[in-house]
């Protein structure tokens, strides 16, 4: 940019009105390069379609306006800016990133140029303005990242009025404000992302940075990258059994210019009940309305009894969702071949669902699930090759009786386990066909064996074990190997008597009615005997077991 | 004689490369606002150190494009004649911004910018296998079309101890089905025409070990190979063994990965890298 004025004396930067545009107008292409990857960002449900593309257009709206004041007045092209930002607000980010602009020019008021500081109050001030707009402000979104980024703005500007440290200092803030969003926002931890207008603010601040020092190589060959989320990524497996959906109706927003002085607040009242997401700002003059409702006739009808209606749009929720979830398809298409399994306990559902399963059908021992719930899951599942495994023995033969039932091509991959299961998942081939895959799982299984210990439900003799009732007893496999008093003795005698030198991994699934405390003891006590094996408890949540180990 | 230029990316062995007289522009690793070249203001197992001990997440940026001028007005000075073979463009914008340095040599000389489409050795095999060409005196023309070639050729296989580091980078790409499992995996993922794959978990460093030696047998044609490594020293020196018996003869270049390619792999990563012939 051009080298901003010098005031006699103080030696600190000044910037008039034409910097401000310029600045922003930069920014506005730098969001310009961001703006597909913001609009991927969208969770379902989709609250109004394309972030980026309504902040960037809200962004052009409120740039023409600025072009059209006078040359070099701060204040009044704030002015302009703000209107044209009101003006041309879309979609929620859009109308808040409006009353931010309108903070702006609130704090630039009868300011001929600016300094650093003048700036960071600015901003500040926009940020309350931004808040006070919404009946319900939403924590981890834009108007976060805009409080974070503004504070630290102003601590910045209590050290030097210069602009670019204060901005250097805006625009990390808003960087680690956009990455903590999802720990604010439980449907975006979901999701697995991090908020998008918050990222597009970000994006703004970074371009208006990159302008002030004079980067023009970095905004010419880069583009903005989208902040990772500072949270792990639960697993993004797409739920595919998924509830009802409800619908969204329309999101309708418009300008309404006054007959007489509006109110805002009376006008947000009247609408309360007209629909979902309502905003409503601006002064007395103008004010924009954003609302997702059922029936915008009525909303549209009630604001022509107030005045001028301008920049009306009206889009269908249900399109844009359905075209959201297209993309999403799009962008990640999943395996040509399915894999259904069976499966009790919530934390093996977790297990198995993490390492790509397509679907769960609950059951396993002593609850064996029919063909026809089965059959189901095979059905529900979008890919025609569908690989069942049973981890269980009883379930086999139920299983195999869906292939002569769906018109898909079924493989059952006979686990007897869970262990097996999981090694025979993990063995699946993104690349292969269905025959291989089929083939290569079931080769897996013999990779591991399997512990299970339970309590038995009646007395009995097998062998030379002669066992109690409610006594505790291990499996190798399916073959009964151990009986004993407490299920934590019985799992570490198992595991003694198996012959360990070749393995590496136990990994021991605790059940539902099996304490962590306990669980971790029976862990410690593993690796205290098995100083060579890498041991791993995990939560399986499964009835009926109390300990479910496999060793590979 | 036709000069070569690459990135760090490459993570070519210095030694390699100045016996073949490759020349590696460094990219740049940023822990936040500390800024180091990769390679030349930070050594590989300090990086290692600083990225475990490290709060910030460390980013990675393309070399600046007076970092190119800088190399190619240095060899036009001796040659008119550059080859300049970069990380992926899907990665990062190093191609791009040598394409742009390419025209602006101070001395008339000819530089050839490619695209590898891949990273790592992947591309220092192919980086080096023109350098050999070169040394025999070959032409430009004839080494850029060997290239093409080759970077349509070049594998390259990891076995991760997390992938969080490559979510985290925004390079994951389709390999994001392997994130998130609560039991232990060794997550392995491929690497093809700039594209990152998903290939499958392994419960055990042993079994993933396996894994590899099973990818690297997938290429019909084996012509070089490199055995990568971040932080897994005991594991690399395995499998180059395992590899050596597999493939008597063949050139197994052993490399450690290098810091602007570590930010996104992690620590505690082994990989090969294969070049078909």
């Amino acid at each position: 940019m051009q080298e901003p004025r010098v005031e006699k004396g103080s030696g600190t930067a000044v910037y008039s009105g034409q910097d401000l545009r310029e600045m922003f107008t930069a920014a506005t292409s730098w969001l310009e390069k961001s703006v597909p990857d913001i609009n991927a960002l969208n969770v379902f449900p989709v609250p109004d379609g394309d972030c980026g593309t309504n902040m960037l257009l809200t962004m052009r709206s409120t740039l023409e306006e600025a072009y059209r004041a006078p040359d070099s007045d701060a204040g009044a092209v704030a002015q302009a800016m703000a209107r044209g930002a009101l003006m041309g607000a879309r979609g929620n980010s859009g109308v808040i990133l409006s009353q931010i602009f309108r903070g702006l020019a609130q704090g630039l008021e009868g300011h001929d140029s600016f300094s650093g500081k003048d700036f960071a109050a600015a901003f500040a001030k926009g940020s309350t303005v931004a808040y006070k707009a919404l009946t319900r402000p939403v924590e981890g979104t834009i108007l976060t990242v805009a409080r974070d980024a503004s504070t630290a703005g102003r601590e910045a500007s209590s050290k030097g009025d210069d602009l670019v440290p204060i901005m250097e200092a805006t625009v990390a803030a808003a960087r680690e404000s956009v990455a903590n969003t999802p720990t604010l926002l439980p449907i975006l931890k979901q999701a697995g992302v991090v908020d998008a207008g918050g990222q597009g603010l970000y994006v703004l601040f970074e371009g208006a940075l990159l302008h002030l020092k004079g980067d023009t190589e970095t905004m010419q060959v880069r583009r903005p990258r989208v902040v990772p989320s500072n949270i792990p990524l639960v697993s993004k497996f797409p739920q595919l059994m998924t509830d009802k959906e409800e619908p969204f109706g329309y999101c309708t927003e418009f300008v309404l210019e006054g007959h007489k002085k509006l109110n805002a607040d009376k006008i947000k009242k009247s609408l309360t009940n007209e629909g979902l997401c309502l905003i409503v700002v601006g002064d007395e003059n103008l004010v924009h309305i954003h609302i997702h409702t059922f029936d915008p006739g009525r909303v549209l009808r009630q604001a022509t009894t107030l005045g001028i209606l301008h920049e009306i749009k009206i889009q269908n929720m249900d399109d844009q969702h359905k075209e959201y979830t297209e993309m999403v398809k799009a962008q990640a298409p999943p395996p040509e071949i399915a894999t259904v399994a069976v499966v009790s306990g919530d934390g093996l559902g977790q297990v198995f669902r993490s390492l790509g399963v397509s679907a769960i059908v609950p059951g396993g021992q002593t609850m064996n699930p029919s063909t026809r719930e089965m059959l189901q899951a095979v059905e529900a599942v979008p890919q025609d090759k569908v690989i069942i495994l049973t981890n269980n023995k009883n379930v086999i033969p139920a299983a195999r009786q869906v292939r002569g039932l769906t018109s898909k091509k079924v493989k059952v991959v006979p686990t007897e386990t869970v262990p097996q299961g999981v090694s025979a998942l993990l063995a699946f081939n993104y690349d292969a066909d269905l025959k291989t895959n089929a083939a290569v799982m079931e080769d897996a299984v013999s990779a591991v064996k399997t512990i299970e210990v339970t309590r038995a439900v009646r007395p009995a003799k097998i062998g030379n074990l002669k066992i109690l009732h409610r006594q505790a007893i291990g499996f190798v496999d399916g073959e009964l190997k151990v009986a004993g008093d407490k299920p934590a003795q019985v799992l570490l005698d198992v595991l003694e008597g198996l012959g360990t030198e070749k393995s590496e991994i136990v990994t021991v699934y605790y059940g539902k009615a099996t304490k962590r405390s306990e669980a971790q003891e029976v862990v410690e006590g593993i690796r205290q005997k098995h100083p060579n094996l890498e041991v791993e408890l995990v939560y399986g949540g499964q009835p009926y077991y109390n300990y479910i180990a496999s060793v590979e | 004689m036709v000069r070569i230029v690459t990135d760090s990316a490459s993570d070519i062995p210095p030694e390699v490369a100045q016996d073949l007289q490759i020349s590696i522009v460094p990219m740049y690793v940023r822990f936040g606002t500390e800024v180091y070249r990769d390679g030349a203001d930070l050594k590989t197992d300090e990086f290692y150190r600083k990225l475990v001990a490290s709060r910030t997440v460390p980013t990675t940026s393309a070399p600046k494009m007076k970092d190119f001028s800088e190399v190619y007005d240095r060899l036009a000075e001796e040659t008119d004649e550059i080859l300049s073979i970069h990380l992926s463009s899907s990665f990062s914008s190093a191609y791009e911004i040598a394409l742009r340095a390419s025209g602006r040599t101070k001395k008339e000389c000819h530089v050839e910018v490619i695209d590898s489409r891949t990273a790592a050795m992947g591309l220092g095999l192919v980086a080096i296998a023109a350098a050999k060409q070169a040394q025999k005196g070959i032409s430009l023309q004839q080494i850029v079309k060997t290239v093409k070639g080759a970077t349509l050729r070049a594998r390259v296989y990891v076995c991760f101890e997390t992938l969080e580091y490559l979510r985290m980078g925004g390079r994951i790409g389709k390999a994001e089905s392997l994130l998130g499992s609560p039991i232990k995996v060794h997550p392995i993922v491929g690497l093809e025409d700039g594209e990152i794959k998903p290939l499958g978990r392994e419960r055990s460093r042993s079994k993933a070990l396996e894994r590899l030696c099973d990818l690297v047998s997938e290429s019909a044609n084996v012509s070089s190979l490199a055995v990568e490594q971040g932080a897994a020293p005991n594991e690399a020196d395995r499998l180059h063994s395992r590899l050596t018996a597999l493939y008597p003869g063949k050139p197994i270049y052993a490399s450690m990965v290098g810091s602007a390619v570590a930010v996104h792999t992690g620590p505690r990563v082994v990989g090969v890298c294969v070049l078909g012939g």
